[in-house]
């Protein structure tokens, strides 16, 4: 015969016990659920963040140059201190800086980006969107294809020509079909303007609601300081990347100083962000530790409660041959699967949440998270469960038997 | 087989010191069947426990197949108490979250060699050698003292012990159930030489047994007062 005394019986009478009181299990296991659901969540959702944004730049295309004003991740200091600071203070560039970045012949293009929300009329309707200032560059630099019509050509950024394209989005909220767009026109801050094009949507909620125009175009009335939010140099040759750069250092600061404007790429703005979402992660991380403990404390509270409940069981239990150790093992078993019951809990519920949020956000669940939840509520099980545990093995046999 | 030798336990209520057991010697045989008579507060429930490893005495030796169990561990009581003794109490003390089958399994879940027996097949040849088969599934609440007890004496049982301690069986029953009972453990006694040490303050049932002690303020004495 095989040795009776298995885990078997041990889960058997634990699951017995939560099943004859099934409120307090599923009260006491709400704390690790809750717990387990925070940090599951914060996982997803940090990485769906960081998704979400890896897709933004790749959507940029490679090879990237990006200049901005103010000075974020400074390499003075390393850090990521004036990230605020960068984008109030620092250079506004204009059409010499441009001009003269169109001297670095190893430059493919270079685009100027001035961007403003405004409200968009048609005859028939109205809806805000975001104007933006460019070169016929920028849709190659965005990726953008066109869904009907034509984009405007530099020509029309000289002579100010007073033509538009529209991002689907917009053009849908504006006209019965997308396509209906082209040929109409359009009325930015009581200026009238043609649209030439609509471009396909891409799930980007600025870009597609947009309106671009030639950048000229929008000197004047929309854009009366004549400035840049920001310029882009591209290149398809990934070892320019850096020679670029250094051109383009050399050439704002015969204007501006050293701190009043940024050169850089892509993938430093993405580690960048990345160390902010690290941090933020961490903090949120600690939020659900604080659960998880609250939680660990209920189970020790209410295993404390079933150990005096069933002093008589243990004694009787000793009494037929039942070491310490077995009473131990019995009440951390019974701990253990009430914290994993909790943390399975959350873990569904989160996998609900997730799923739900996935329509509008690219938040996902991964392995990690699922160790995670599994390590963090069995070890909060154990952790807690030791202590109600000992003191029932510890419990004299004969007055553990007469108590009533 | 038990062989107690000096023994003595002492307990303190408040600061005062309470003997319950104060100095006996006793050695009982394999196959005895024996009465400890006592008034209650006599110290023989006290003496009871010492016998079956659930206390340990103050001073005093206590030998079990001549092993001082003083020197035992844990573990190594616990294995004495699973395989070599059975215990009935008077308040039956059965699990009442398990059934009666259960109830009576539940020593062998804390065996710790590999069982030479069924434990299954073995519970159910207890249940109808005791009448109470048709109450396999029941919860220990539901049915009557004396099935209750059959229970617990089925419990005691099943692992072959070579002692069964009996502390008051009867004190929570009518008499014609209680004579039941004790004709059961008889029984045992006879026809398979188990030991039974049967603890009582009533001196009818005493005399049932084979040999008598009587126990006044924690000493044996010679004669039930």
């Amino acid at each position: 015969m095989k040795i009776q005394n298995g885990w078997l019986h041990l889960i058997k009478s634990a699951i017995e016990d939560f099943r004859r009181n099934k409120v307090r299990t599923l009260l006491t296991s709400l704390g690790i659920m809750i717990g387990v659901l925070s940090v599951v969540l914060l996982i997803a959702l940090g990485l769906g963040l960081k998704n979400y944004l890896a897709q933004q730049f790749e959507s940029l295309g490679a090879n990237l140059i990006i200049i901005f004003p103010g000075n974020i991740a400074g390499e003075d200091d390393g850090g990521i201190s004036n990230f605020g600071a960068g984008f109030a203070g620092g250079a506004s560039f204009d059409e010499k800086d441009l001009i003269s970045l169109s001297k670095i012949n190893e430059a493919e293009y270079v685009v100027p980006l001035f961007m403003k929300s405004l409200v968009i009329e048609t005859e028939s309707g109205r809806k805000l969107g975001y104007v933006m200032g460019s070169n016929a560059d920028s849709f190659k630099l965005l990726n953008l294809d066109l869904l009907e019509g034509e984009i405007f050509s530099d020509g029309d950024v000289s002579t100010r020509a007073k033509k538009v394209v529209l991002g689907e989005g917009l053009a849908d909220g504006l006209f019965d079909k997308p396509e209906d767009a082209v040929g109409k026109t359009i009325r930015i801050s009581e200026q009238r303007y043609k649209v030439i094009g609509v471009y396909k949507k891409k799930g980007d909620q600025q870009q597609d609601n947009a309106a671009v125009l030639p950048y000229k175009t929008t000197f004047g009335t929309l854009n009366p300081d004549e400035t840049f939010f920001t310029l882009y140099l591209g290149t398809t040759d990934e070892n320019e990347v850096d020679l670029i750069k250094e051109k383009a250092n050399d050439i704002l600061l015969r204007r501006y100083n050293k701190d009043d404007f940024t050169v850089t790429e892509q993938t430093e703005i993405l580690s960048t962000v990345n160390q902010i979402f690290n941090i933020v992660n961490g903090i949120l991380l600690a939020i659900g530790s604080i659960s998880l403990i609250v939680g660990g404390i209920g189970i020790m509270n209410i295993m404390y409660a079933t150990v005096t409940e069933r002093t008589k069981e243990v004694g009787i239990r000793r009494a037929v041959g039942a070491t310490e150790n077995d009473i131990l093992k019995q009440f951390l078993t019974e701990s253990l699967l009430l914290s994993l019951f909790g943390g399975i809990l959350g873990l569904f519920l989160a996998s609900l949440i997730v799923l739900g949020i996935r329509v509008f956000f690219p938040a996902s669940i991964n392995l990690l998270a699922v160790i995670i939840s599994f390590v963090v509520s069995s070890a909060i099980g154990v952790f807690f469960g030791v202590f109600p545990a000992r003191r029932a093995a510890k419990l004299p046999p004969i007055e553990a038997i007469r108590y009533e | 087989m038990i062989k107690l030798q000096n023994v003595s336990k002492s307990y303190f209520l408040g600061s005062e010191e309470v003997k319950a057991v104060d100095d006996i010697s006793l050695t009982i045989k394999e196959k005895e069947f024996i009465g400890i008579l006592g008034s209650s507060g006599s110290g023989k429930s006290t003496l009871m426990h010492i016998i079956g490893l659930l206390e340990q005495p103050t001073s005093g030796k206590v030998m079990m197949d001549e092993k001082d169990v003083s020197k035992l561990d844990d573990s190594q009581l616990s294995k004495i108490r699973n395989k070599t003794v059975g215990f009935v109490f008077q308040s039956f003390n059965l699990i009442n979250r398990f059934t009666v089958f259960e109830n009576i399994l539940l020593p062998t879940k804390y065996a710790k060699e590999n069982l030479d027996f069924d434990p299954a097949t073995r519970a159910d040849e207890l249940l109808q050698r005791f009448g109470i088969y048709d109450r396999r599934n029941f919860f220990p609440n539901k049915i009557s003292g004396g099935q209750q007890q059959r229970v617990a004496i089925a419990r005691a049982l099943i692992m072959r012990p070579k002692i069964i301690l009996a502390d008051e069986p009867t004190g929570n029953l009518d008499s014609k159930t209680g004579d039941e009972i004790i004709d059961i453990l008889k029984g045992l006694n006879k026809e398979f030489g188990v030991t039974v040490i049967l603890v009582t303050h009533e001196h009818d049932i005493a005399v049932k047994t084979k040999r008598q002690i009587y126990i006044r303020d924690g000493r044996i004495v010679n004669k039930y007062l």
